[in-house]
């Protein structure tokens, strides 16, 4: 614990850093329903990686399991290596956790909060304090007591905690609960700035779809208990040359749009809706120009083109089929 | 292990009704030497015989049980109901060392305590009364303060281990002050029963061995100190065992 824990970041988005936590094969079971089933997924050092599931799913569960707040009755937690299940105390101090909202002692200060957790890891300095004090821009609030804190200033906190340790992994179950949207904001550009400049893997669980898109680089989507599919989130300035991508032509006439596209080989018209005149295709990059040709040969007037991103909300409902609610 | 002690010391100390205790006791004995000075101006009572009656369990040593039970009932559940206990168990800490930092403050807390209680009687006694002729040796007073502690810390570890078990303070508060009132009254009305001896609430007060007298007929001192130790090690295994294994959701 005294040498420094994480090695500073190298790690792209997903992938190729070293693997810092490994979920194998992890079971909870109370009575005879499996509340978590055979759960198994990996994180790589500097990732930002999303829970996701709908209620129920098992997020709350899995979160408390790898941070040893509930016991496994299978599989087990291995961070850096070490096994959560055998050597907890190992295990854990490679962990800084926001599990909900973090809750501190209230008659305290900020700064004897701090302290306290301190006391129970090794090797955290004054200057260590500072420095994560700094981080989260609480300096003027470090002796003022925590019950006079806003929300907002009680999750900076809890990042603080939860960074005293120079922790290799940040886990967080709901960090944003609660929070207002500059809140959500602010908190997203915290955990954004930790993973690319500490190099630190991060663990965030949520059931807001939007947020975790514009956070998350890998998302492990779960439900009932089980995996359903783990994906990686690609920005779109990354699509593939070879890729097709949808893209929706907005047009005076849509049917004559489209009987004069489907003649066309290098692309495939998915959806046609006469009501809004509009026609989806699926198209490579290269061939778009070549489409607008045709279609003013063609006379039809085009309003407007626009690429179809399947949101993740869409992709999740898909996933999950849809039946509840995220 | 001390600096998980010493956080839990200051989690009791940086409260603001932390030193209300000690003024409560501060108040009470100096109030008991107002009025024994003022009622009573033939009594022959001194210093020392006032200190005694502090710190027997049949004199201050309730007030300081309620004191301790009142005092210590949220250091485990207060960190259910606050929600700390989650950032409290995912430190590189085991959770035996935890709850056990947490038995230990209390038992100093305990200690605390009747340190004050013998600091202001002697004092307040000496003002009040003056040196006189003590009927009674200061081992007399360490014995008696040692049965108001065996006394208390008994009471502190059936709390704690209904904090643990209930995780509610308020519960926790309400059943030990149950236990303590309905202590007599049980023991009383069990007594013919042989297996009233075997009970905790029979032996909690060994200052009841005192010049030869028994709680009930055939008990003896060393009997009841093998009872309170089996009873003791049921009590913390008890918490023990249930604060480790438990998930916290």
């Amino acid at each position: 614990m005294n040498k420094a824990v994480n090695q500073v970041g190298t790690g792209p988005a997903n992938g190729t850093g070293k693997v810092v936590l490994q979920v194998n094969g992890v079971t909870k079971q109370i009575g005879h329903k499996k509340i978590v089933d055979r759960l198994s997924f990996d994180i790589h050092q500097g990732e930002i990686v999303g829970l996701l599931g709908p209620n129920g799913a098992g997020k709350t569960t899995t979160i408390r399991m790898i941070v040893g707040l509930i016991g496994m009755s299978e599989g087990d937690v291995l961070i850096k290596g070490e096994s959560v299940k055998r050597h907890f105390a190992k295990a854990i101090a490679h962990v800084g956790g926001i599990i909900e909202n973090p809750e501190f002692y209230p008659y305290m200060t900020g700064y004897d909060n701090l302290k306290q957790y301190q006391r129970m890891a090794k090797g955290i300095t004054e200057e260590r304090i500072a420095e994560v004090v700094r981080l989260v821009g609480l300096q003027d609030a470090m002796k003022k007591r925590v019950k006079a804190y806003s929300l907002g200033m009680r999750q900076r906190l809890g990042i603080a905690q939860a960074l005293l340790h120079n922790p290799s992994i940040l886990i967080l179950d709901e960090p944003t609960n609660g929070l207002d949207p500059a809140g959500i904001r602010e908190m997203r550009d915290y955990l954004k700035r930790i993973a690319r400049e500490e190099g630190i893997a991060i663990l965030v669980s949520s059931h807001l779809l939007s947020e975790m898109e514009l956070m998350c680089s890998r998302v492990v989507v779960i439900q009932e208990g089980k995996l359903v599919t783990v994906r990686t989130l690609g920005d779109s300035s990354a699509v593939k040359e070879e890729e097709q991508i949808q893209v929706m032509l907005r047009v005076n006439d849509a049917e004559q749009a489209k009987l004069r596209l489907v003649r066309m080989e290098e692309l495939r018209v998915v959806g046609i809706d006469t009501d809004r005149n509009q026609v989806t295709i699926a198209v490579h990059d290269r061939d778009i120009p070549n489409v607008i040709d045709v279609l003013r040969n063609e006379g039809v007037a085009l309003y407007r083109i626009e690429e179809m991103k399947e949101s993740l909300e869409d992709e999740f409902l898909k996933w999950t089929g849809g039946s509840q609610s995220a | 292990m001390h600096k998980l002690v010493f956080n839990e010391w200051l989690k009791l100390f940086k409260k603001r009704s932390f030193f209300i205790a000690y003024l409560v006791i501060a108040v009470f004995v100096i109030g008991a030497a107002y009025f024994m000075a003022k009622l009573s101006e033939d009594a022959v009572f001194n210093a020392r015989d006032f200190v005694f009656m502090a710190m027997s369990p049949s004199g201050f040593g309730t007030l300081l049980l309620f004191l301790v039970v009142v005092g210590t009932a949220g250091v485990v559940s207060k960190e259910y109901g606050q929600g700390t206990i989650k950032l409290l168990l995912i430190r590189a800490q085991s959770r035996g060392k935890i709850l056990l930092s947490k038995y230990i403050s209390i038992v100093l807390y305990i200690l605390s305590l009747m340190l004050t209680m013998f600091v202001i009687s002697f004092i307040t006694g000496t003002i009040a009364f003056g040196a006189g002729a003590p009927s009674v040796s200061w081992n007399d007073i360490a014995q008696t303060a040692l049965y108001t502690l065996v006394y208390t810390v008994i009471y502190a570890t059936i709390t704690f281990m209904l904090g643990v078990l209930t995780r509610s303070t308020g519960i926790t508060v309400g059943l030990t002050m149950f236990l303590m009132m309905l202590e007599g009254l049980i023991v009383g009305l069990l007594a013919k029963y042989s297996f009233t001896k075997y009970l905790i609430f029979a032996n909690t007060d060994l200052s009841k061995y005192v010049d030869g007298g028994s709680p009930l007929p055939g008990m003896t001192m060393s009997f009841s100190v093998i009872v309170i130790a089996v009873y003791m090690a049921l009590f913390l295994m008890v918490s023990f065992v249930t604060f480790k294994k438990r998930d916290v959701a």
